[in-house]
């Protein structure tokens, strides 16, 4: 942990030498990122309502999603390039170093300008919590931070899927994008809008309901049921199945040999 | 111009080999395309007042929209020519007896049919037998299909202009991100393929249709099914036209004064 604080550090104090382009990248991305909403307030703009949900039960679903997928890109970036690792044969270097393998691809890259994007998604975030008028209570708020939560565990497992897969091919996997930003394109939305079979497969294959519908529905009360509010934790489940499979991967692993 | 042709033919070739990389396109194109005309169908069926466009419309454009994705997307980024720009080895293609904007031109639209051409098919083929309301219709008519050809190639080539710019400013900024960034996104806005221009709020949608990059996806993809007739479209073919001459126009200035002024970064 010190030693992943450290390398934050450092990468902090790199990305000061380039302080102009750094203001200039985060700001861009910033309104880079408000295209995702223009979307949705397009869409409100002229209908009221998706299959009863309102424009801030919608913004409040997209942006525990964004959250959690902006969390991961910039503190889990190396994991989300591991690729490149693998392919450029920096890897072999890191398994010669007497550190653990996923702490010491933790630490290879942070990419702090997609902090802008974080930022957004609490600004959001706020934005539609204010407008929502819910009556909160005790419940709906662990509620809420257990989905923010497993909205950061549930990327951070996907990418960890995703590197394993790199082990086996040598190369990235290019319908990642499927998973990783289709995945995310689907679950800004209450899943519940979508086909059954979609609901299926984002309940069970890669459980997005299980962070942001199951227990939106809690919160938005219209379900009653107190056992939605540890819903989100199924994503454990989920972590540690990919943690498994990045082991095993890694176990089969031969070298680039570059 | 033979030399181009045959430029055009090698690079046209040798993009087709990134076949992998298509199956992925596809799957992913589906899948987006999908995705977003559920999200439309969810919209349209739960309010009573309807959208701007017809659905069966609105539903073939997001196809459209998904199945020529490689050909209008503006942004596309060439490695090669940036790598080239950053470490300076630019410098060599001075020395070769081709025209430098010609030469990128052709390059970056071969890779662009290219792409295309490996993942049009299976998609417009699912597209075709999806059960309705998911499916991409058949083109209005055989004019405006012939009209929706044009507008496609008048299309592509407007993008293509357009992305050399881009490549072109970073001669002189030396990192595309940030600033370009932000270019990339408005063109994506305003030329529809985010969403249908008509669905911005009324100012937008005025600022929408001033700007060229109305052209690239929201005038072929109408063409198509129709929801503009073929009166509207044809003087509209002709402001693509012009605009694409101006762009062509200022993509090769910029790359005649920057060749000039070339400053080789390291060598």
């Amino acid at each position: 942990m010190t030693l992943y604080l450290q390398s934050l550090k450092m990468h902090f104090k790199s990305l000061l030498e380039y302080k102009s382009s750094f203001i200039i990248g985060f700001l861009s991305q910033f309104l880079v990122f408000f295209t995702y909403y223009f979307i949705i307030i397009a869409l409100f703009d002229k209908f009221d309502n998706v299959k009863g949900f309102t424009l801030y039960e919608v913004l409040l679903t997209f942006a525990i999603i964004q959250f959690g997928y902006a969390f991961n890109e910039v503190f889990a970036r190396g994991i989300d390039k591991f690729d490149r690792l693998i392919i450029n044969g920096s890897f072999d270097l890191l398994l010669l170093r007497p550190q653990k393998i996923l702490l010491q691809v933790l630490c290879s890259e942070i990419n702090y300008i997609k902090l802008s994007r974080l930022l957004q998604a609490i600004i959001v975030l706020i934005i539609a919590i204010v407008n929502l008028n819910l009556d909160w209570n005790i419940y709906k708020i662990i509620t809420l931070i257990l989905m923010l939560i497993s909205s950061i565990i549930i990327f951070l497992a996907i990418f960890l899927l995703m590197a394993s897969y790199c082990f086996l091919t040598v190369q990235g996997l290019e319908v990642r994008n499927v998973f990783t930003d289709g995945g995310k394109n689907l679950a800004q939305y209450p899943i519940g809008i979508f086909n059954k079979y979609f609901v299926i497969i984002f309940t069970f294959i890669i459980p997005y309901a299980f962070v942001n519908y199951y227990p939106l529905l809690f919160i938005l009360g219209r379900l009653e049921n107190k056992i939605l509010i540890f819903s989100p934790l199924v994503v454990l489940l989920y972590l540690f199945i990919s943690f498994k499979t990045f082991k095993w991967g890694m176990k089969k692993y031969t070298s680039t040999g570059s | 111009m033979s030399s181009y042709l045959s430029l055009f033919k090698i690079k046209f070739i040798n993009n087709l080999q990134y076949r992998s990389a298509a199956l992925a396109g596809i799957l992913t194109q589906i899948f987006f395309g999908l995705v977003f005309i559920m999200v439309y169908i969810a919209f349209y069926t739960s309010n009573d007042n309807q959208g701007p466009i017809a659905l069966s419309q609105l539903v073939t454009y997001l196809w459209l929209n998904q199945i020529f994705f490689t050909l209008v997307f503006i942004f596309q980024s060439e490695e090669q020519l940036l790598t080239m720009i950053r470490n300076g080895n630019i410098a060599y293609e001075l020395c070769r007896p081709m025209n430098f904007y010609f030469k990128w031109f052709v390059t970056l639209y071969a890779s662009r049919i290219a792409k295309v051409a490996l993942r049009f098919l299976p998609v417009i083929l699912l597209a075709l037998i999806l059960p309705s309301p998911y499916n991409l219709s058949l083109p209005y008519g055989i004019k405006e299909f012939i009209v929706f050809l044009l507008a496609l190639l008048l299309s592509s080539l407007l993008a293509t202009a357009l992305s050399i710019i881009y490549h072109l400013l970073v001669f002189y900024l030396l990192d595309e991100r940030g600033i370009l960034t932000l270019l990339g996104v408005v063109g994506e806005i305003f030329s529809g393929l985010t969403i249908p221009i008509a669905f911005f709020p009324e100012f937008l949608k005025t600022i929408a249709y001033l700007l060229p990059f109305h052209y690239i996806c929201d005038l072929p993809f109408r063409i198509y099914s129709g929801n503009i007739s073929l009166s509207v479209a044809l003087p509209n073919l002709i402001g693509g036209l012009i605009w694409l001459i101006l762009f062509g126009l200022l993509g090769y200035m910029i790359s005649k004064k920057m060749l000039k002024k070339a400053v080789i970064q390291g060598g």
